[in-house]
């Protein structure tokens, strides 16, 4: 059996709000994986991440960790263990350096600090302190900061939010490298495209339940819409038309365009998170 | 180095980055400089007061504060997740808590020492103040961790000063009537009073003394054990 965490209905209940967030889930994520939760905002990813990060204690059914119950772990099952959470957790007046010192030390095994803050562009402001740091500068300080221990698993939470598309490319890169050397990954989103590009499982969630598990390409094929939109030129004016992908070929008007018009641009039709909502629960997401 | 030690020397680091111990500082110069202004005659009756209001009644905000700012900054969370003890994290705090109130008692101590003639025996009043400053700090996280924001925080501050502080205050100023007597019989802050008052010469009884001594200790134990421990994590995590 080469699960790392085997999680068999799941329930969490906010006792301040009387909000049940999340609704008997089940899943596992396999050794070296990336394992993505995905759904809209609201949906329990966070929730969710902080039961298995044991940040969260009144859940509801089981969660085994490399076959034993989470709960009979002690505080170094965090030594092997990364978490980036979705919002800054720094002290904002000491410099991004002195923060990953401080936190590094209260681990045994250490990754190379310097290395990791070059890596994602932050070395120069190494000696800055954080709360001068700009919210992408601090999401990248949470990335590294989740890695400090070298660690075997990684719990991302919503990790490429606030970065710029350079930014986000590196950190993807990263979470990459950590998965070919063996690492293993729970990534939350509500972004299809870190899905597709970073993850071999992904479990969609929405209203504390998982309403589905499957990979990035079913699930795109599932309820990608199967369309082409082909922009096109004709009488001096720029026009749009939009077919389906099923039987293109003998679609008269298609080829007629392709063959006798100037093409601008062709694209098939992306699978959005909205897609995937309104297909399964009848809903639009309200983000 | 261990993780004690680690989270200490954190604590440390950020008590002077965070200007806690400059600000701890800045306090116990106001509180000379107001001494200096009551004058050489009567200063020295104040000196127990001032310091008693140092240890026990900053250490309650200091404490209680401190735990909503770092939960603002989500750096609670963070500690959270790594491989420390849950006893060692809040102890670390603690101990920083201690040493501020330590600081100022010493200064305050020394000075009326040596300007306002006053009995000290420091012997005595560095130990009471550590007990004084921990039960307080213990006092302080039981306040926090009941309450949900901040606001509620300072009401709940304000109130304790005026059930407990305030009766002792009269008491010290001799404004001491009968109603309040029921009252200081439990009010952790007049024990840590009496306790002050006894390392500046005054007359209390040893057998006053040691309940005093035993009943913040006691307190202190059965409040961390049994309201900040479970409840600090839930606290820590909540955003
Ligand atoms: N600390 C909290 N106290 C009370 N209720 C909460 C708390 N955190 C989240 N909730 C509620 O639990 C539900 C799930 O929230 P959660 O943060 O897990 O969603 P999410 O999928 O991470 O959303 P997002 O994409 O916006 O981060 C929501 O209804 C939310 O209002
Ligand atoms: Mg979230």
């Amino acid at each position: 059996m080469d699960d790392v965490f085997r999680v068999e209905d799941l329930r969490f209940t906010y006792k301040k709000n009387g909000v049940e967030a999340v609704r008997g889930i089940t899943f596992s994520i396999r050794k070296g994986e990336i394992f993505g939760l995905l759904g809209p905002s609201g949906a329990g990813k966070s929730t969710t991440q902080k039961i298995l990060t044991r940040l969260l204690k009144n859940y509801t059914g089981t969660i085994e960790y490399l076959g034993k119950d989470l709960k009979s772990y002690d505080n170094t099952f965090y030594e092997k263990v990364g978490v980036g959470f979705e919002l800054p957790v720094h002290f904002s007046k000491l410099t991004g350096m002195e923060n990953m010192l401080f936190f590094q030390k209260l681990y045994k095994k250490n990754a190379d600090v310097e290395a990791l803050l070059k890596r994602v562009g932050l070395y120069e402001d190494k000696d800055r302190k954080v709360g001068e740091y700009s919210k992408g500068m601090k999401m990248r300080l949470n990335f590294v900061r989740a890695l400090l221990n070298d660690p075997q698993f990684l719990f991302l939470d919503e990790v490429t939010n606030g970065l710029d598309p350079k930014n986000a490319l590196i950190v993807k890169d990263m979470i990459r490298e950590f998965k070919e050397e063996g690492g293993t990954v729970l990534l939350s989103t509500h972004l299809m495209n870190d899905v597709e590009e970073l993850c071999d499982r992904i479990a969609f969630i929405s209203g504390g339940e998982i309403r589905e598990i499957s990979t990035p390409r079913d699930l795109k094929i599932k309820y990608g819409r199967r369309e082409l939109a082909v922009e096109y030129y004709e009488n001096s004016a720029t026009k749009l038309e939009t077919f389906d992908l099923d039987e293109l070929g003998e679609n008269d008007k298609f080829l007629d365009i392709v063959q006798n018009r100037t093409i601008e641009t062709m694209h098939s039709g992306e699978t959005s998170l909205d897609d995937i909502f309104i297909k399964v629960t009848g809903e639009k997401v309200h983000e | 180095m261990n993780n004690f030690m680690v989270l200490l020397k954190g604590e440390f680091q950020r008590l002077i980055k965070y200007n806690i111990v400059q600000v701890g500082f800045g306090v116990s110069v106001l509180w000379v400089l107001v001494l200096f202004l009551i004058g050489r005659d009567q200063a020295a009756d104040f000196v127990p007061l001032f310091i008693f209001m140092d240890a026990a009644l900053m250490t309650i905000l200091l404490i209680g504060a401190g735990l909503f700012y770092e939960r603002q900054e989500n750096t609670l969370k963070s500690l959270m997740i790594t491989p420390s003890k849950m006893g060692h994290i809040i102890a670390s705090k603690l101990v920083s808590a201690v040493y501020i109130a330590l600081q100022s008692a010493l200064f305050i101590g020394l000075l009326a020492y040596f300007f306002f003639d006053a009995t000290v025996n420091f012997a005595y009043l560095l130990p009471f103040t550590l007990l004084i400053a921990l039960s307080h700090a213990i006092i302080g996280y039981t306040i926090a961790v009941l309450v949900e924001d901040f606001p509620t925080l300072l009401a709940t501050l304000m109130l304790y000063m005026i059930v407990f502080a305030f009766p002792s205050i009269f008491y010290a100023l001799d404004l001491f009537g009968g109603l309040w007597e029921i009252v200081l019989v439990v009010s952790p802050t007049h024990a840590s009073f009496l306790l002050i008052d006894f390392a500046f010469g005054h007359d209390v009884s040893t057998t006053l003394i040691v309940v005093s001594a035993l009943y913040l200790l006691l307190l202190a134990f059965l409040l961390a054990r049994y309201v900040v421990f479970p409840k600090y994590i839930e606290k820590a995590v909540r955003e």
